[in-house]
């Protein structure tokens, strides 16, 4: 054994076709998924409200896979990481495409923008009604659709900025290997750290916590960002997988590096559990009104059984076999676990999103009104899930893998990267 | 140590090295007991590594590797299985979570259960935080100590010691070590083998012939010993405490901080005549500022003798220390902030009988009419009186003196300032729920 090693001379690392082909598959599961669900979203006859909130919930989890993988970038080089160093430019690629994801967030945001009222309730008139809303009225300054959607170039300003400067300066160092560059990203990757904190954190507050306008939470952020992270971790050693079965990187990447990313799942599944515990365990110990509205109707009736759902699904049961080491060696069962992550990842993103989905009529000093989401009994809160939430969430995982095809070009791993032999020398202890 | 107490004729016969062992084990050394077994150095991990692998190949299963910092791949190399310390840990941190939940279920659910605010005794979300802390802390002892113990350590008293260049291990050294017990064992065969592996340096290691030094040093024993007898020593007093009676007094580990030079309030002091250690106040006397002759701001009162509850207010607040220093001395003005300080006070005195509209209807009415019974409170906003036709001082005198039989003063309570905001906010209240004609003509 040794220290360092060299790249296989075996080794395909040039992407060739490999983005094009995910670029093509993306493009006709995005075009033909979004032409089903306008279909079902207009069967609805709502004004594409469920719609609306289907792509929320779609686009919160395509936005967040991107987002666990540029965290993961900018740790990578905070920590001077070497194990990643072999899987930083697919982690680079999903992060890049925040540029895509950004742009496909536009089907639900330029809505907001024009005057669509049916998904954020702080845009309808009835929200400035002070009798009805007395404790809403100093928010509707920041949740207004002007500001709301400035916000959100910004936000996606922000993401493509970092992930953009973390790759292009990865690829100059594969034509140059000025070592010089790796210093530079470690010294940027702190700043970028706390940007990208502030910004996941106030993201996710516009886009998924404003659906319940009236609630109040702050650790929402570190909550969304612990599960965005559970999501991209899965998503990465699926792709690092698709590319290997494509003859790419096949003696780069080993199991010590597959064992690495499932810890990674392993970790963030424990986190996302602590968080979500904290901000459940405050608001029902602290019991006050307008904070345990939300858990009321995630608690009893018909959601109550997708918060199980999601308990022993997102938490208990990859807690429990995540833990062993060969759960995340052995390549199938950490595809398993993968897959069953990102489908509960997106029950997570649902389960945050569609309960706001029903509001009611109410009459107010003889006028009839709109009331926000969570004002009615629980009995007739449903779930109400459709097909329409899966072809809108598909339709957005095809526009997810056209974003990170199109970075999947050149070199698969930074070859002139100077911490690439110890990366490829990996070994767990 | 065998380094610190080098044998005592090692000036005469040197010890082996590289340059003139012999491989002759029943050989030179000096202080030559029991073969332990053949120690060989190498230049590198990777070298210790591949020799690892070779000395596995032959067949040997009782020999170490020895090396500054864990090496990567040198468990495989050794033919050394997966530790069971991560089942362990399982193990511990399963415990800790099943005793967290018991713990919890025993104290408060079954042996001592409070009632607090009618909450229940036992909920499960508001276990899980003690739960959580437990089951990391077993993992993490039995991770420690699991450790430890799997390693077989400490071994302060490990033959190998007894190599000058062995002492490197913890600095730059990487080392095999081949027990003499091993079953292949051979002087030769297996100093050659070393050697093929790449040794720089091979030499054989013995046993200390004093038997004593082959387990463990008298003084370490001595120390665990002597520590775990000390450490019993609090739970011998307490255990003897709780089986005897004492007529001694406490023992006292602070006397100066448990006895200190002062009286404490309300205690038997025989130093005064009258027996107690507290001094109230000597008749006839005011402490400077508190003597509240303003009558008008104090009672309600015209300034002149038998004077006349006063219809508006205080012209100022007096320059009294019992005044928070924004109001002292300052002119009295009938405000927003104030009738908002008047509010406040309200909804936590007034309202529970008076209501939050001024009614009389607020909660203590309610829920005794609900039980049968009947609790009048005053109707503050009544048109027809008497309260909207009090003087503001009289109103301000029942609010310091109570109205018997049912409410009692809240002098006590309310400060002075306080009360006159609660009648200028009540005075409010009456103008909201009463307003005239020209009031509402006044709200376009």
């Amino acid at each position: 054994m040794s220290l360092t090693r060299t790249v296989h001379p075996d080794d395909k690392f040039k992407a060739g076709k490999l983005g094009s082909t995910m670029v093509k598959a993306g493009l006709g599961l995005a075009v033909i998924m979004m032409v089903v669900s306008l279909v079902l979203g207009s069967m609805h006859n709502d004004g594409f409200k469920r719609f609306l909130y289907a792509y929320v919930v779609g686009w919160s989890f395509i936005v967040s896979i991107s987002i666990g993988m540029l965290w993961l970038v900018l740790l990578h080089h905070l920590t001077r990481s070497r194990w990643s160093t072999v899987v930083r430019r697919i982690a680079e690629a999903i992060a890049g495409a925040f540029t895509v994801v950004f742009i496909g967030g536009l089907g639900f945001a330029l809505p907001v923008l024009f005057g669509n009222k049916s998904l954020y309730y702080w845009a309808t008139d009835d929200a400035h009604n002070a009798a009805l809303n007395p404790t809403l009225a100093h928010k509707l300054g920041w949740l207004s659709p002007g500001a709301w959607f400035v916000r959100y170039c910004i936000y996606g300003a922000i993401y493509i900025g970092i992930s953009w400067y973390f790759a292009k300066k990865s690829r100059e160092q594969d034509e140059s290997g000025d070592p010089k560059i790796s210093d530079t990203l470690r010294r940027v990757s702190g700043p970028a750290m706390i940007l990208f904190a502030l910004t996941t954190c106030l993201m996710s507050m516009d886009v998924l916590m404003s659906l319940a306008p009236k609630w109040y939470s702050t650790i929402y952020g570190v909550d969304f960002w612990g599960s965005a992270c559970v999501g991209g971790f899965a998503t990465l050693g699926l792709i690092v997988l698709w590319v290997q079965r494509n003859g790419r990187l096949t003696h780069s990447i080993t199991e010590e590096h597959y064992h690495d990313i499932g810890k990674w799942m392993f970790t963030f599944t424990f986190f996302w559990a602590y968080t979500a515990f904290s901000q459940f365990m405050l608001q029902w110990y602290g019991n006050m009104p307008e904070e345990t509205v939300w858990y009321k109707y995630r608690m009893f009736g018909d959601w109550q059984w997708v918060s199980i759902a999601i308990l022993v699904g997102y938490w208990a049961f990859p807690f429990i076999f995540l833990m062993s080491r060969w759960t995340k060696r052995i390549v199938p069962s950490l595809v398993f676990f993968s897959v069953w992550q990102l489908v509960f990842h997106w029950l997570d993103m649902y389960w945050n999103a569609m309960p706001s989905y029903d509001w009611t009529k109410a009459t107010h000093g003889g006028a009839t009104l709109v009331e926000g989401p969570l004002m009615n009994q629980i009995a007739l809160h449903h779930v109400g899930f459709t097909p329409l939430d899966i072809t809108v969430w598909l339709a957005l995982v095809g526009v997810l893998l056209v974003g990170i095809g199109r970075n999947l070009t050149g070199n698969l791993i930074p070859i002139k990267d100077p911490t690439l032999g110890l990366s490829l020398a990996h070994e767990q202890l | 140590m065998a380094t610190e107490t080098p044998p005592p004729d090692k000036a005469t016969e040197p010890r082996p090295d590289s340059e003139n062992q012999t491989g002759d084990a029943s050989g030179k050394h000096g202080t030559a007991g029991e073969l332990y077994g053949y120690l060989a150095e190498y230049d590198t991990p990777g070298e210790l590594v591949e020799a690892a692998r070779k000395v596995k190949d032959a067949g040997f299963t009782e020999f170490d590797a020895y090396s500054p910092f864990p090496v990567h791949g040198i468990d495989p190399a050794m033919g050394i299985k997966r530790t069971i310390l991560p089942l362990l840990i399982f193990g511990g941190g399963f415990v800790g979570a099943t005793s967290g939940i018991l713990l919890q279920w025993y104290c408060n659910a079954y042996s001592w259960g409070w009632n607090i605010s009618g909450k229940p005794t036992w909920s499960i979300p508001a276990n899980i935080p003690i739960a959580y802390e437990l089951t990391i802390l077993l993992a993490v002892l039995t991770s420690f100590f699991g450790m430890w113990g799997l390693n077989k350590l400490p071994q302060v008293w490990h033959p190998l010691f007894r190599s000058d260049r062995f002492l490197r291990v913890t600095d730059d050294g990487f080392f095999i070590g081949i027990e003499a017990k091993d079953k292949r064992f051979d002087v030769d065969k297996t100093k050659a083998l070393l050697g093929d592996a790449g040794a720089i340096d091979i030499e054989p290691v013995y046993y200390d012939p004093d038997p004593a030094k082959k387990a463990m040093p008298k003084w370490i024993m001595a120390f665990i010993v002597a520590s775990t007898a000390f450490a019993l020593i609090p739970f011998a007093i307490a255990a003897k405490a709780r089986n005897s009676h004492s007529a001694e007094p406490h023992v006292h580990i602070f006397p100066d901080m448990d006895f200190q030079p002062k009286f404490k309030s309300d205690t038997a002091n025989d130093l005064f005549a009258d027996g107690r250690s507290n001094r109230g106040e000597i008749p006839g006397t005011v402490a400077r500022g508190w003597l509240e002759e303003d009558t008008t701001f104090y009672l309600g009162l015209t300034a002149e003798t038998g004077g006349q509850w006063i219809d508006g207010f205080p012209a100022s607040y007096p320059d009294s220390p019992s005044l928070t220093p924004d109001l002292r001395g300052k002119p009295f003005v009938v405000d927003a902030k104030l009738l908002k300080r008047g509010q406040n006070r309200f909804n936590i005195y007034c309202t529970p009988c008076h209501g939050y509209d001024g009614r009389g209807q607020g909660m203590v009415p309610t829920r005794v009419k609900e039980q049968g019974g009947v609790w009048l409170a005053r109707n503050l906003v009544d048109k027809a009186g008497p309260v909207v036709f009090l003087p503001n001082g009289q109103l301000f005198n029942t609010i310091t003196n109570g109205f018997p039989p049912t409410m009692m003063g809240y002098g006590a309570q309310i400060p002075a300032a306080d009360r006159w905001a609660i009648v200028a906010y009540v005075r409010a209240l009456e103008r909201s729920q009463i307003a005239s004609n020209e009031d509402q003509a006044g709200q376009r």
